[in-house]
Parts: C-alpha cells; sequence; structure tokens
C-alpha cells in the first residue's frame, strides 16, 4: 500500500507542486525573499541584544533599547523594501530583461504606495510645548507599511512594474539611443518610458483616487497569514506537504518555501516589533502574536533536516548493518548541522516504503507538540531568524530570545522521534542484513 | 577539467563535492569541481564548464538548468539518488567521465 503511495506521491502530486513553485512570479518571490535573509538574520539578532535573557544584562541596556534596535529597524523593518527590489531584479532577470532596471522600477512602484508626511507643524508645536527633542524635519515617510506589513503590496508592485517593463519592452515602446551610446546607459534610458508608466499609474491609484492598495491586500491576505501562523491545522499543512514533496525525492523546504515565506516572514516582523514594543516573547496577549514562523519548523520540527532525521541518523550510527552504519557515519555530522539530504538518498528514505512512514509521521507529532507548547506559553514565540545550519539546540536558543525551555523542547522532540523511528529502522535494518548476508552468501 | 553542480542552497552539494574531489584525486584525475545554489546556477555554467550535475532533490528544476546549460553548451545530466550521497564518488567520477566534454 505504501508503494502505491509512494507511486501516487510521485506521478500526481509532486508535479503540479514544483510546477507551482517554479511559476515565473513565484520564483520571483523566492529569490528576491532570500535576498533579503542576511539582512533579516542579522537585523533580527539585536532584539536579543536588547532584551538579554539575563535579567542583570536586561537592566544594564535597558536605557539604551531605542538605539539597539535601529539596526532592527532599518533590515527587517523596511524587508518589503529590500525585497521589492530583489523581486523586480529576479523577475527582470527571468524574463532576459535588465535586472537592474526590474528591480530600480519595482522598488519605485512599492514606494509610491505609501504617502509621505509632513510633520513639522505639530513639530513645532511639540518644540513650543517644550517636549525635548521636536524639531522639524522636512519630509517623512511613514515605516508602517515597508516591513512585513508591506510584503503583499511589494509582490504586487513587482509584477506590475515588470510587466509594464517587458510590455513595452516589447512593442517597443522604448527610448532608443543611437548605437554610439554606451550599452549600460542605453539600458538605462530603456526603462524611462516604463518608469513614466508605472509612477503615473499608481501615482494616479494611490493619491489621486486615495486608493490604500496595502491595506486592501493586507485585508485579503492577513486571515491567511493568521491561518498559517496559528491555526493547528495551518500549522501542520506545510510540515505535511514538505515531507511529502521529500518522500517523492524534491526538496519540499524548497518549494513550499516559494509560497510560504513571505507569510514566515511577516509574522517573524509581526513578532520582533511586538517584542520591541514592550510585549513579552511568550505567545498570547501582551506577547509575540504568531505561533509558527519559519523559525518555529526549523528549530522545533526539522532538527536534523526536513523528516527530524537527526534522530535517524543516530540510529544509523549504531546500526548492525554495514551499509546502514556507514550511511549514518556520513550522515551524523552534516545531521547535526540539519543537512540531510546525504541520508535521504543515501539510506534511502526517498521513495521508501518503510522509511518514509516515520519520515511523515515524526514531524507531525513534534509539531503538534512545539504548537501547543508555543501556544500555551510554555515556550517563548519566535523573534530571531538564526542561521539555519546551527545545531538546533542553539538555534532554537537564539530563536527564541534565550528560552531554555526550547532547548529542552528541542531534546524532547529528538527523543520522541527517535521512538517513532525505532520500529521502522529495526524493520528496515533486517531487511538491509538479509540482503547483505544474501550478497555474501553468493560471493 | 571543471565539474559544476547545483542543489538547492549550495550546502549538501558542498558535502558530495568534498567526496568528489578526494576520489578525483585517488584517481588521479585533474578535476575542479564547484557547488553552487539554484539562483546562481544559468550565470555561473556560462563560466568555462565542461559537465553540470543536478542533484536530485532538484529535479523538478532539471530543465530550467538544462537550457541554462545548453545555451552555454555544457553537457548537463540528474545525479543518480544514490549517486548524491559521499559514498557514491565513485559512481559519479565514473560518470563525469563519460559525460563531460
Amino acid at each position: 500500500m505504501m508503494e502505491k503511495f509512494l507511486q501516487w506521491l510521485e506521478e500526481k502530486f509532486m508535479p503540479p507542486m514544483a510546477r507551482l513553485a517554479e511559476q515565473r512570479h513565484l520564483r520571483a518571490v523566492r529569490d528576491g525573499v532570500i535576498s533579503t535573509l542576511p539582512l533579516i538574520i542579522i537585523g533580527s539578532f539585536f532584539i536579543i541584544i536588547a532584551q538579554p535573557p539575563i535579567p542583570f544584562l536586561a537592566e544594564l541596556v535597558a536605557p539604551y533599547v531605542g538605539d539597539i534596535m535601529i539596526p532592527y529597524r532599518l533590515t527587517v523593518g523596511l524587508m518589503s523594501v529590500y525585497a521589492a527590489y530583489g523581486m523586480g531584479y529576479s523577475l527582470a532577470k527571468s524574463y532576459s530583461l535588465d535586472g537592474v532596471s526590474g528591480g530600480v522600477l519595482s522598488l519605485a512602484t512599492f514606494l509610491m504606495m505609501n504617502i509621505p508626511l509632513n510633520v513639522d507643524g505639530i513639530m513645532e508645536e511639540a518644540a513650543g510645548a517644550g517636549i525635548e527633542g521636536a524639531e522639524a524635519m522636512g519630509w517623512v515617510l511613514p515605516m508602517g507599511n515597508l516591513g512585513g506589513a508591506g510584503m503583499f503590496t511589494a509582490i504586487l508592485s513587482m509584477v506590475v512594474a515588470v510587466e509594464v517593463l517587458r510590455f513595452m519592452k516589447k512593442k517597443k515602446i522604448t527610448l532608443t539611443m543611437p548605437e554610439q551610446v554606451p550599452e549600460s546607459v542605453a539600458r538605462s534610458f530603456e526603462a524611462l518610458f516604463p518608469a513614466g508608466v508605472v509612477i503615473i499609474l499608481t501615482w494616479v491609484v494611490r493619491v489621486m483616487l486615495g486608493l490604500d492598495v496595502n491595506a486592501m491586500l493586507m485585508s485579503v491576505f492577513a486571515p491567511l497569514v493568521d491561518l498559517s501562523g496559528n491555526n493547528y491545522f495551518g500549522v501542520m499543512l506545510p510540515v505535511l506537504l514538505i515531507t511529502l514533496l521529500w518522500a517523492a525525492g524534491i526538496h519540499g523546504v524548497s518549494v513550499i518555501g516559494s509560497v510560504m515565506r513571505p507569510a514566515w516572514l511577516i509574522m517573524l516582523d509581526a513578532n520582533v516589533a511586538a517584542v520591541a514594543d514592550g510585549a513579552s516573547m511568550s505567545y498570547g496577549d501582551g506577547g509575540v502574536p504568531y505561533i509558527a514562523p519559519e523559525p518555529f519548523y526549523q528549530w522545533l520540527v526539522w532538527v536534523g533536516g526536513s523528516g527530524a532525521t537527526l534522530a535517524l541518523a543516530l540510529l544509523l550510527v549504531v546500526s548492525k548493518s554495514t551499509y546502514l552504519k556507514q550511511v549514518g557515519k556520513f550522515s551524523l555530522v552534516p545531521g547535526i548541522f540539519n543537512i540531510n539530504e546525504p541520508m535521504i538518498f543515501g539510506a534511502p528514505i526517498v521513495m521508501n516504503p518503510i522509511l518514509g512512514i516515520p519520515f511523515i509521521i515524526a514531524p507531525v507529532v513534534t509539531t503538534t507538540i512545539s504548537y501547543f507548547a508555543v501556544q500555551l506559553g510554555i515556550v517563548n514565540g519566535f523573534t530571531v531568524m538564526a542561521p539555519w545550519t546551527l545545531p538546533a539546540p542553539i538555534g532554537a536558543w537564539m530563536a527564541t530570545g534565550g528560552s531554555i525551555a526550547a532547548v529542552i523542547l528541542v531534546l524532547i522532540n529528538i527523543a520522541i522521534a527517535l521512538v517513532i523511528y525505532y520500529p521502522f529502522f529495526k524493520v528496515y535494518e533486517k531487511k538491509m542484513i538479509a540482503e547483505e548476508q544474501a550478497d555474501t552468501a553468493t560471493v | 577539467m571543471r565539474v559544476l553542480m547545483v542543489c538547492s542552497g549550495g550546502m549538501s552539494s558542498a558535502i558530495v563535492v568534498k567526496a568528489l574531489k578526494q576520489e578525483a584525486e585517488k584517481q588521479g584525475l585533474e578535476m575542479e569541481i564547484k557547488a553552487v545554489g539554484t539562483s546562481e546556477f544559468s550565470e555561473e555554467v556560462g563560466r568555462d564548464y565542461n559537465y553540470a550535475l543536478v542533484a536530485p532533490q532538484v529535479k523538478h528544476r532539471y530543465n530550467e538548468y538544462k537550457k541554462a546549460a545548453d545555451q552555454a553548451n555544457v553537457p548537463c545530466e540528474m545525479i543518480p539518488p544514490r549517486g548524491y550521497t559521499p559514498i557514491g564518488a565513485p559512481s559519479l567520477i565514473k560518470q563525469i567521465k563519460e559525460g563531460a566534454k
């Protein structure tokens, strides 16, 4: 039966999922969003400096929290600005258009969806009332919709800007430069008419018609973000899809992440923003608003890589089968750093009717436990994006702003995965030993 | 001989590349192998390679890679699942020797 199921996975389930992830605009979202991750990893770390887990240090830095959080505000707090450029660049590249032009047009379209303000009048009044530091500052751009809250607007801006660029280039509605003009200069002029179109278009929509595109998009997508961040089944869905894709042999996180990562980043930004505004680090009222941004899966569920395979690596190392022991030996160290492809293809887990079962079940169980642990406030929510190649206990500790409970939960999850993998491992080991003995017998 | 390998993020392929290099050295082959992630492949493949290998977990992207490799006139093939492990290096070296131009 499991064989039939795996066959169905490979032939019916995987192709449409893979096609979806390879859709051109989603690919641009994936690559554009990934390009912002270094900034988000570094930026989110400042929350640990601002809110160190040791009370003594916390008191010490308390007066400087505002200053410490500035790198966060200009990285995570502006993530949609960076993403707008990165996605526009990637989409333009995928059409073999000039990447920089696509990125700049996309960024301009995105910024045009925000309205700058002049608060000099209020500032002067405040200064008159004796408020320290109040002074005229010229025009300011509110940052509220430039972070996670602007992600869907950034995606829409990227599509509009680059499609306009492509359409006008195709129809040859471009300013053509004489041949003597250097190529890079000529290319920048190619974007002149498309820039005029997108800027006038966004100006009419946002300013003249007064349509708050960001608010409209958020009213549509916010319920979906809530569903995937705070609903048990919504949190479970990516786990199932990712393990099923891996069981069929393709990189589940890469496929599902294309679609989910914007939502995961919105959740992370909302969580950090809440803590920066004085919320506690645990989930719920007065705490962080989302249970499951990406680090939730990374540290609590994918211990050792997708499928919670560190447990299996531990079992393989002590296997009595020569082959499996060998696989365990080369899988354990990468597994500690959450790289498990050598084991997935070596053991193999892919299309394996025995090991495929715990590969799906173990993460389902650990996700369930982890979900409730965070929901009930036993473990802190996630506010930091730590690099995914850190060993899980360290990553979990960092990502939760120093929650010891999170480290203990990681160890519990490894133990649970061990128990779930064990009987299947035993069955598979027996089969492998029988094959190995048959081999030596014939030699 | 210059070989390019692509996986999702360039992490797991680095492990296989390391094993390949050791095996190539053992066999006395002159071989330069580089691992890249998905987004870098189409640019990198244009830099004078003899052969391109696609990791099994990104097989759904094979056509895209193949197109880029064809443009650069580089032969491009999938790595069979069992070849994508440190102990798969000898069979992979064989594949490279047969497939590279």
